[in-house]
């Protein structure tokens, strides 16, 4: 078990929970980044410099553009507070733990060979076999994903129009993303371009939705405004009425 | 690869009319009408098949990547000529010419995983561009902007849901056993089917099909239905082929036994039967648009009761040809609404009669959409609904090859009756000739016929935009009876 990958887990948790309960934009966005990019780093070994390259410039991008729509947009802490968020992403991360060992065991029981890529593979004190315990960096990955999966759903599904929920979409797409790496092993070159598009095409969607609803709701705003009441006493429709 | 080429085209004048719409909307639109023929000339010249290895994976054009790519992108060119006509925000061209490359990747590609992740980023503009534009055009109506919302989660929640059954299945812990031989036994079987009935399930999600299909009638109300096309006929048919392609090497005709079978049968057929009766008791041809496209992807969806190859192969031609279908009835429902400015049966009286060239190309699309029985549209919808349903399927296809009949029919009926108020007050849709003379210049004929053609051009603004639409119906006709190539 690699400390300094339970280290990461435990990054971008910290990073998922600020960036759902603060109210403050700024660390929202700081908080998100940090996440990301931990995702990004998320794997033992990691995989090639031009492939962590795109993840983290994917992932700072995304936190950038989550973080210009906030300049605009309402305050929208979570309405929980950070240390239910935080209880959330542990009881998500501890989840993850045991599906994954579950299906390390389950692959074990089928047959599965030594050093398969994926579920089955083996931890450091030898290979994963049916009632092993041994947390693998897959594990690991699995464990982060439904962690921001849990902390993510929430904001998508059932917040107000706003950063709020485009940060859930983030969360929820980066969680998928870790899962299907934690569930079938790493992904080609290609599918990492792939996964980076969409995830900055994620966070472009978020941040423009929610630039919109900041729009919208200024607009609602100014033709809500009360009549001056010098107008209303010179209104025709006034005089008329006399 | 040519198919490379095409995509970045495509992708860089997609992006560009996109970032370019709200400012310089002139540049956006002939960016986008320069980069959709140019991609045009390069799906004709794309040889039918060419593989390259990119990333370690592995892409093949194959003739169903080059007959989606003419096909689109030779739409996409009138349909970009029709948005400079009818006018507004540009909406259609940009996210279109994304979606055409996006696509053309995903379904060359050999790796199902990054199809999935491509599909769901690039179908996300068919989507919230239409809808912002929609949103922006119409400020009175609050309820756009969550509609185009819910339309992003179901466009990504689909792709998500895809790419989670695709991990599951490649997982080690998962039905195929990490792609080893699988023992046949009843867990495995049930696992097969369960992982068939998630991938039908996002494909039902991206396609809306009923009872998932509020996101998609509410979205397709706030856009122009121009850019519907784009979201809902070719977005998904690229969806639908990519997560047929999958199942039928990864699944295999074993995954659907007696339950998934009826499941799949089941769903597909409450769109196809209610997605008809709903486009025949409507009164607005948006919403008949909308519901025809519905039931296009019911059809489509049969094909994973059986994940037969010739089956596949049919499912391949349906798409692609309703695809083309759908895409010249959408023109023609914007051409009349921006002729005569009604969108109703009751006010579009007489219409076929007032501009007898629209009139010409709704029959093109109305043959297109039944099909004859020497077509291969018409054989593709006889071999999915055969397949689904062995004994009586025959019978079922003839009954919805005759629904196209019954709710286009009407139109074309409303069309042949005298010409009511609405449309005798619209634009005309005989060409006419102001004179050659343009405003202001006393030159030689030369050059006053050259500077006259902008006049002209306004003048004949209905019979060319009719043009258009007939050009598209002869496109649908053309796919309609050669197919895919699938």
């Amino acid at each position: 078990m690699n400390p300094a990958l339970i280290a990461i887990v435990l990054a971008i948790g910290a990073g998922a929970v600020v960036a759902v309960s603060t109210r403050d934009g700024a660390a929202a966005a700081i908080g998100l980044a940090i996440a990301l990019v931990g995702s990004a780093l998320l794997g033992d070994p990691l995989p090639s410099a031009a492939v962590l390259g795109v993840r983290v410039v994917a992932a700072l991008l995304v936190a950038t553009l989550i973080r210009s729509s906030m300049r605009t947009g309402p305050r929208q802490p979570s309405p929980v507070g950070w240390p239910s968020e935080a209880l959330l992403a542990t009881a998500g991360a501890v989840a993850g733990l045991g599906i994954a060992l579950g299906l390390a065991s389950l692959a074990a029981a089928g047959g599965v060979p030594v050093g398969q890529p994926g579920i089955g593979e083996p931890g450091p004190g030898g290979p994963v076999g049916p009632g092993d315990t041994v947390v693998t960096t897959m594990a690991l990955i699995t464990a982060a994903g439904t962690s921001l999966l849990a902390i993510g759903v929430a904001p998508l599904l059932h917040g107000r129009q706003g950063p709020r929920r485009a940060i859930g979409l983030v969360l929820v797409t980066q969680a998928v993303l870790l899962l299907r790496i934690g569930i079938a092993g790493p992904a080609v070159e290609l599918e990492e371009i792939a996964r980076a598009a969409l995830l900055v095409v994620v966070g472009a969607t978020g941040a423009a939705l929610a630039r919109a609803t900041a729009a919208a709701a200024h607009r609602l705003d100014e033709g809500e405004e009360l009549p001056d009441a010098d107008a209303v006493e010179e209104s025709p429709h006034v005089l008329l009425a006399r | 690869m040519t198919l490379l080429v095409l995509a970045a085209v495509a992708l860089g004048a997609g992006l560009a009319a996109i970032l370019l719409a709200g400012e310089r909307r002139t540049l956006a639109l002939a960016i986008g009408l320069i980069g959709s023929l140019v991609v045009l000339a390069l799906a004709l010249a794309m040889p039918d098949t060419e593989s390259l290895i990119i990333g370690g994976v592995g892409m093949i054009s194959t003739p169903v990547v080059r007959a989606m790519a003419v096909a689109w992108s030779a739409s996409l060119a009138v349909l970009g000529l029709l948005e400079v006509a009818v006018g507004g925000r540009p909406t259609v061209v940009g996210p279109s010419l994304v979606g055409l490359a996006v696509a053309g990747l995903a379904l060359a590609t050999r790796d199902p995983a990054s199809s999935m992740a491509a599909l769901a980023a690039g179908g996300v503009a068919g989507v919230v561009v239409p809808g912002l534009a929609g949103w922006l055009d119409g400020p009175d109506m609050p309820s756009r902007l969550p509609t185009t919302s819910r339309g992003t989660l179901a466009i990504l929640g689909s792709g998500l849901l895809g790419l989670a059954v695709i991990a599951w299945g490649a997982s080690a812990a998962g039905p195929l056993g990490g792609g080893g031989l699988l023992p046949v036994d009843p867990a495995a079987q049930l696992s097969l089917g369960l992982a068939l009935l998630a991938i039908v399930a996002a494909c039902a999600i991206r396609t809306g099909l009923i009872p998932l299909h509020v996101w998609a009638a509410r979205f397709m109300e706030g856009v122009s239905p121009l850019a519907i096309p784009a979201a809902f006929a070719w977005g998904s048919a690229a969806f639908v082929l990519v997560a047929l392609d999958w199942s039928q090497v990864a699944l295999g005709p074993a995954a659907a036994g007696d339950a998934e079978r009826w499941l799949i049968v089941i769903a597909a057929m409450a769109s196809v039967v209610l997605g008809g009766l709903a486009a025949m008791v409507h009164d607005d041809i948006e919403h008949v648009l909308g519901y025809s496209i519905l039931q296009d992807a019911g059809v489509a969806v049969l094909a994973f009761a059986s994940l037969d190859p010739g089956v596949v192969a049919a499912a391949r031609n349906w798409l692609v040809a309703s695809a083309t279908v759908k895409t010249a009835l959408a023109a023609w429902a914007s051409v009349v609404r921006t002729t005569y400015g009604g969108h109703r049966l009751d006010d579009l009286g007489g219409w076929a009669r007032h501009s007898p060239a629209l009139g010409v190309a709704f029959a093109g699309i109305l043959v297109a959409a039944i099909g004859l029985p020497s077509m291969a549209l018409f054989q593709a919808r006889t071999d999915l609904v055969s397949s689904a349903m062995p004994g009586f399927g025959q019978v079922v296809a003839i009954i919805i090859a005759a629904m196209p009949a019954i709710y286009l029919g009407r139109i074309a009926v409303a069309g042949l009756a005298p010409v009511s108020p609405a449309v005798a007050a619209g634009l005309s849709g005989r060409p006419r000739w102001t004179g050659g003379r343009a405003v202001g210049w006393s030159e030689g004929p030369l050059t006053q016929a050259i500077r006259a053609i902008p006049t002209e051009l306004r003048a004949n603004r209905a019979p060319l935009m009719a043009l258009g639409v007939l050009a598209l119906a002869v496109m649908a006709l053309l796919t309609a009876t050669g197919g895919a190539g699938g």
